[in-house]
Order: structure tokens, then sequence, then C-alpha cells
């Protein structure tokens, strides 16, 4: 496999890494948020914010996740033919169908894209009484998309190399 | 095309797809925004993100990622050994009172988690290599974890239900409570089944040798003590949330919090700990949100072709079915779907088909959300495609091959559908508990 790819491979797979590192602990932010409505509930009123915040912090960790879990094998398959494949078939394979994955992948990007600009040119605000501006979770959200195609590109890398048993 | 020609074309190239051996959420995503694009015209390019922007609405699904990482960290807090050992103190004389223990333990695990995964996790480290040391029989408990950790989904708190509510539009507390007396009938039927089997063949459950069991009252007693946590845990989450002082996702987080103060209590909580619980977390919460974002906008289109009407207009004006006949074939589709599709997925495609007809033929949507969930139980532990199958497969100890997995099932999914049955020709055993506790 030529450099450029290596390159490729290791650099997208480094910030998959440590974009997943963070996501991971987000964990606790949508904890804590949520802890601390249940606990100002008690005493005073609850805040407004508690929940639609809860909810950027959920879509931040599930999209900016993704690539993580995808480096690491994480999304489920339908095993039934796939797991009676030798790991050289199963590379083949994924090689080829990754065009499925990279087309909704794209089209997840173009829907972030179009519906991010749409949030940047009107100044979108959520319908509720905090009513936060929704451009900077949507910024987030389409960046963890971009981030999944990256790391769904140097997965075909290395299925390719695998098909033609190399390692990356 | 006509629509239903369509609405066919979408389904099998989506199961065509899952069989390349493609992850599920990029097959059943691809081909719901490639018909998106087709049909759709202006802004069918959007659909796949919309369906994300949807997802962030569906608030309840907050409790997803904490039930997961509550569930991971009970199985490393150390509670499970405490109440196993409890179980298996009081349990042990009896033939198979390991296997019935083990039984018990999933009805508690259950209580405490909304997912399969505690169970699974708890009952193939702890349980089943202490069992299979006591010369049980491998097919029997291996069944008996992978079917007792399915309680998990029925006994509240469930995310499944959680789901199922946001769907169906029900309130998530009626439909907890509506799934404790069908989750205790089942583990009652499995508590049945497996000392029925140990009484004729002794064999296959050994009673523990009297030595092990000499102690003294005191000391019995004292193990009882293991109880305590899963209680405090479950008032807190469960118990609080059905008071209404906490709302849904609030409770959940308290549950995800009050199983790290368990751990942390009980010397268990140390950054490597940690670190692997919230890694887990991530890739268990990532795989099932993308699923169901991609299962959304395919939801959506599939939604868009009329799909509903054609359904009705199939069962009910085509094959001139009972209102009965319906229900009955509406869970055998689901039976059969769930082998081969993930039922997250199911759920979110074929629900939003069924329900308006169930709501029309004058079902209590409570009540077939409970049935919905046992379904979704079998469809867990039957292959091909099946999560506790495959988390059993990663967990089980070396002894228990492939086939012993596919073949402990088989007896425990009948029982589960004795248990459907039984719950379809008496649903009062479902609703009555919410009825009576909300005063419907």
């Amino acid at each position: 496999m030529p450099k450029a790819v290596r390159l490729y491979v290791k650099y997208v797979d480094a910030v998959s890494w440590a974009v997943g590192l963070f996501a991971m602990y987000l964990i606790f932010a949508m904890m804590g948020i949520l802890l601390y409505a249940s606990l100002s509930k008690a005493f005073t009123i609850p805040p407004v914010w508690s929940l639609e915040m809860a909810q950027f912090v959920m879509a931040a960790y599930y999209l900016l996740g993704g690539a993580n879990s995808l480096q690491e094998g994480a999304h489920v398959r339908m095993d039934l033919l796939y797991g009676e494949w030798t790991p050289r078939t199963r590379a083949k394979v994924d090689a080829l169908t990754a065009i499925f994955l990279f087309f909704y992948l794209g089209l997840l990007l173009y829907g972030g894209i179009s519906s991010t600009q749409y949030a940047l040119q009107y100044n979108e605000q959520s319908y509720s009484a905090w009513a936060p501006y929704m451009a900077p979770i949507k910024i987030v959200m389409t960046i963890g998309i971009f981030l999944m195609l990256l790391q769904a590109i140097s997965m075909l890398f290395k299925d390719l190399a695998a098909a033609r048993g190399e390692t990356l | 095309m006509s629509h239903e020609l369509i609405a066919l074309t979408m389904f099998s190239s989506m199961m065509l797809l899952l069989l390349t051996g493609q992850r599920v959420f990029a097959a059943i995503g691809f081909v719901g925004a490639a018909a998106g694009l087709l049909l759709w015209g202006d802004g069918g390019a959007e659909m796949a993100f919309s369906a994300s922007m949807k997802l962030m609405k569906w608030y309840p699904l907050l409790t997803l990622p904490l039930f997961v990482y509550m569930g991971y960290m009970l199985s490393e807090s150390g509670i499970a050994e405490d109440l196993y050992k409890m179980f298996h103190v009081w349990m042990g004389p009896v033939n198979g009172g390991l296997a019935l223990g083990t039984i018990g333990l999933m009805v508690v695990i259950s209580a405490m988690n909304g997912l399969s995964v505690a169970g699974l996790a708890i009952g193939a480290s702890i349980a089943l290599p202490e069992l299979l040391r006591r010369g049980y029989d491998k097919r029997m408990v291996t069944g008996v974890v992978q079917a007792g950790s399915t309680l998990g989904i029925l006994v509240p708190p469930s995310v499944v239900l959680v789901l199922y509510g946001m769907i169906a539009r029900q309130p998530i507390g009626h439909l907890w409570l509506a799934g404790v007396f069908p989750g205790l009938l089942m583990a009652g039927l499995f508590v049945a089944y497996v000392a029925i089997r140990c009484w004729l063949r002794p064999e296959l459950g050994p009673a523990l040798p009297a030595v092990e069991r000499q102690m003294s009252w005191g000391e019995k007693l004292r193990l009882l003590k293991a109880g305590i946590i899963p209680l405090v845990i479950f008032f807190l989450m469960t118990g609080l949330f059905l008071m209404g002082i906490t709302s849904l996702v609030e409770s959940s987080a308290i549950g995800a919090a009050s199983a790290t103060v368990a751990a942390l209590i009980r010397r268990r909580l140390t950054f490597e700990v940690l670190h692997a619980t919230v890694r887990k977390t991530l890739h268990v919460s990532c795989m099932f949100m993308w699923i169901i974002m991609a299962a959304l906008c395919f939801g959506a289109v599939f939604d868009g072709l009329g799909a509903v009407k054609s359904i009705e207009w199939l069962f009910l004006k085509q094959w001139n079915m009972t209102p009965w006949e319906v229900l009955i074939m509406m869970q055998v589709s689901y039976l059969i779907l769930g082998m081969f599709l993930d039922d997250t997925a199911m759920l979110v495609i074929v629900a939003p088909l069924y329900l308006p007809l169930v709501a029309s033929l004058g079902f209590d949507l409570i009540w077939y959300g409970v049935l919905y969930t046992i379904t979704c139980q079998i469809a867990y532990m039957t292959p091909p495609f099946g999560y506790n199958l495959f988390l059993m497969r990663a967990m089980a100890p070396k002894e228990i091959t492939l086939m012993d997995i596919y073949r402990s099932i088989v007896p425990f999914v009948f029982v589960m559908i004795l248990a459907m049955i039984i719950i379809m020709l008496f649903p009062q055993i479902a609703l009555w508990l919410p009825n009576y506790y909300y005063g419907r």
C-alpha cells in the first residue's frame, strides 16, 4: 500500500480514537446534568435548560463516538454467512459492500451540512422556553458524521490491504 | 411500480444487504436513504439527517446509554457475587437448586437494569463457571442464563418498553408496571421447568452435598444482607420514578450514579474499571443509536408509502381475518423477523405499521407492549441474529460450544411462547397492576 494511504489510516485512526475518548466521558456530563436537574427540582425550581442540554450531549455522544466504535468493530453485523468466512473473504466482501456505507454516510453528511447552513443563516432556535441556537449542536453532529466517513474510508483501506494479504 | 411492490423491494433488498454481513446500520440506512432519494424528490436527500434530529427529540432514549453504563457498572461492582452466594446457600439443597438460584439472581438484576446485557455478563462470568464446576448439565444452564437475562427487558425498568412507549405514545410508567407480573410469571415458568427436569433427572443438576451446606442460621441470615443494595437501587431508580418524584431520564441517571456509588463502597471502582465501563458503554450505545437512526429513516420512507393502509387492507379485506387472527399473525411475523433482523430496528420499522391497526381493532396498547417485549426476548436468543446470542458466544466458558448455545435455548423459547399465550388469554396479568396503581 502507498505511503499516503498508510499515513491516512494512521492519522484518521488516531483522531477517531481521541475523539472517541472524549465522547466516552460525555456520559458523565449527561449524568451530571440530569442529577442536577432532579436535585434542583427537589429544592427549588428545575432549570429550563436541563433536558434539552442533555439531549444535545446525547446527540454529540453517539455521533462523535460513532467513528471510534466503527474502528473497534462495535457495530453488529448479521453473521449467518459472514461468520463462516475466512478473514480474507470477509475483507473482500466488506471492501465491496463499503459502497453502501459510504452512500449512507454521504447522504447523512449532505443533510447535516445543509441543515447546519440553514441554522446559521436564519439563526435557528429551538421551540422551547430556553430557545437555544441550533447551529452549535448541528455543527458538532456534522463533524461526527464527517469523522465517521473518514473512518469508514480508513476501514476500506484496511480491508483492501487484508484482501491482498497485507496488514496496514 | 405500485406502493406495495416498492415496500416489498425495500424490505427484500435490506434483507439481502444484511446477509452480506455489512454492518446492520449501514444496510438499513442505505436502503432507507436511497429509497428516500429516489422516491421523494425535493427534500429526499435530507431524510437521513432529519432522522437524527428526530432521534434527538426522543429524549427518553437518554435512558439507553445510562442503563448500559449501569449494567456494566453493576456487573463490576461485585454486588452480583454476594447475591449469587446468597441464592447459592439458600437454594443449594434442592435438586437443580443453583440453576433456580441463578434465575432468582437474574430477576433481581432485571429489577435494577433495563437491558439484558447486565444479566448476561453476570450470568456468564459468575454463575456459569460455578454451575459447570458442580456438574450441572451445560445445555440446561446455558439456557437458564440466556433466558433469565432477557427478563431484563420485561421486568421494570426496561429500555425496550421505553422505545415502544415512544412509538406507541403510551406512558412509560404504565408500561413498566405492566411488565411486572408477566416478568414474574415467566420467571416462575422457568423455575417450574428447571425444577421438574431436575426432579425427573437429578443428574442434570445435583443438589449441594451436606458438608457444603453446614452453616449456622446466623450466617445464613447474614447472607441476606446482599439484597440490601439492590433494594436501595431499585427504590431510588424505579421507586422514585413511579411515585412521580423523578422523571424517567432523571431516574436512569440516578440509577447509573447509584451503581457507581455501590462499586465505590465495595472498593471495586478503580480507574481501569471505570474506563473499561465507559468504553463498552460508548460502543454498545453507538451501535444501538446508529441502528435506530438508520431505522427511523427507513421507517419514514416506508410510512410515506402508505404501508399502514396496505397492511390493514391485506389483513382485513384481502384475507378476511378476525381481530385475534390479526394479532396472532403479527406476533408470528415478529418472531420470524426477529430471527433475522435486529429487534430494535424491527420495532422502529414494523411497530408503526402495526400499532394503528392494533388500536383500531380495540386491543389495549399497554398490553400489546408487553406482548411485543416478549417477542423481543425471544428474538434476543434465536439464531441467526440475536444480541444475547452474540454476547453469549463472546463470553461463555470454553467448554460451551456454539451448538450447545443454539440447542440450549429451545425449551426456553417454548416456555416463553407459553407465557405469551397465557398473557394473551389473560390480559389482566399485565394490566391489573398499572390500572390499580394509577387508578384507571
